[in-house]
């Protein structure tokens, strides 16, 4: 399974995303955003499970990016006005 | 590797930060001040004549540098994104209730470290404070606290409180007969306009690079065991500290420290305000004033609310003096405590 970062508009957005990592079974944990994906200093979440952005996604989602060695790969905006 | 090269980026920046503000001293800022946020938008607004306390009245370059500094690299970076809208007039309240929490303390929390570094004993009690603040602020944010997401704002939004920094500079070089000046006191002490700008604009970009944060060190060690910010803030209290045992500044003790008070509980109980409510608002002072620069409008609203805060401290003799805390000052933080923890409890969402 690879990891991949998600990235959240707010704190409460990650909580979110993370209880529902949880509730999936997936050992998710909720860290500061890394310095590469973003300017600002919120929390990311880092999990395995599958992003399945119909279930998954919410409004406080920015990102979700699979991490490939020291890097990212994006793999999901969550689109704004 | 990645993670080294982040570490010892944000080491790096924190002992430039502290350098530079032993630097500043030197050059003519007040001791143990050589940035203080709190203090530099309290001296603006004095400055502007938003208050008229004559001691604290100074539009400092060192404001405008930092917001332009992170701007500058903000830009470089391909980071300037223009967002806003997240209960603004919230972030007001909280700013003011900041810098509520900062004048009783005399001293954001970059202040806080760099005193510390002096060693000035009154700061311990307020990082006591600044600690059981943070932690407070945590509580909010594990029950669901958030003050909801911003959205994308025009262009020209992300722009005006650089605009405001420039049109400052412009003032204090161009017009400076408009401006307030104070003639004694820590308003009348400073280093020369361009060594002030240009040590704004090194620590602004270092600081938008590195997203430095007093509070963010404290509050990620709390909530992630994640010490990464953390490393900048004792960073940055390292560098003072050996510049001032090198420069024989270095004066251990409670009594008779530069711009400082010994009342210990209103030291701690300012700076709990101070954590809480910069937890609330998602960074210290400082980080505030970057967020500004790099598009943020929010945290601009944040800045406004801290400058207003400030200039009510002084109209309403809220802000302590060398003398200690005021009366009207201690009914002020209480307030401020209620107020900022009643926007916390109001703004708790359901956890599904």
């Amino acid at each position: 399974m690879s990891t991949q970062i998600a990235t959240f508009h707010t704190h409460f957005g990650a909580i979110r995303f993370h209880k529902l990592c949880k509730s999936l079974g997936d050992p998710a944990v909720m860290m500061p955003v890394p310095r590469a994906l973003s300017a600002s200093c919120g929390t990311c979440v880092r999990f395995t499970a599958p992003f399945d952005p119909a279930s998954m996604s919410h409004e406080d989602l920015d990102s979700v990016y699979a991490v490939e060695g020291d890097g990212y790969r994006l793999l999901f905006r969550n689109e704004e006005e | 590797m990645v993670k080294w090269k982040e570490s010892g980026l944000i080491i790096l920046a924190g002992l430039i930060v502290g350098a530079a503000a032993i630097v500043l001293v030197l050059l003519g800022n007040p001791a143990n001040m050589g940035f203080c946020i709190a203090c530099f938008l309290r001296d603006i607004a004095g400055g502007v004549k938003l208050h008229t306390a004559p001691i604290v009245q100074y539009v400092r370059p060192e404001i405008a540098g930092l917001v332009l500094g992170a701007l500058i690299m903000a830009l470089a970076g391909k980071e300037f994104s223009v967002r806003g809208g997240s209960s603004p007039m919230a972030r007001f309240v909280l700013g003011f209730c900041v810098m509520v929490g900062a004048l009783m303390f005399l001293g954001c929390p970059l202040r806080m470290v760099i005193r510390l570094g002096g060693g000035d004993g009154n700061a311990l009690l307020g990082l006591v404070g600044f600690a059981i603040g943070i932690f407070v602020g945590t509580l909010f944010l594990r029950a669901g606290f958030s003050l909801k997401k911003s959205t994308p704002q025009p262009m020209v939004e992300g722009f005006l409180m650089p605009a405001v920094a420039v049109g400052l500079l412009v003032l204090l070089v161009g017009a400076p007969t408009l401006l307030a000046f104070s003639e004694s006191g820590p308003g009348s002490m400073h280093a020369p306009i361009l060594a002030a700008l240009v040590a704004g604009l090194v620590v602004g970009a270092l600081a938008q690079k590195t997203r430095l944060c007093m509070v963010g060190g404290i509050r990620d060690a709390l909530l992630f065991r994640d010490f990464h910010l953390l490393s900048g803030f004792v960073a940055i209290f390292v560098a003072v500290l050996v510049g001032n045992l090198i420069l024989g500044s270095f004066h251990p003790g409670f009594a008779g420290q530069p711009v400082a008070h010994t009342d210990g509980v209103w030291n701690l109980l300012g700076m709990v305000l101070v954590g809480v409510g910069s937890v609330l608002l998602g960074g210290c002072p400082l980080r505030q004033l970057i967020l500004s620069g790099s598009g943020n409008s929010d945290s601009s609203m944040a800045v406004l609310g801290m400058v207003v805060g400030a200039a009510f401290c002084h109209n309403f003799g809220l802000a302590s003096s060398t003398d200690g805390p005021t009366a009207a000052g201690k009914v002020a933080v209480i307030l401020g405590l209620v107020v900022v923890c009643a926007i916390g409890g109001l703004n708790l969402n359901k956890q599904k």
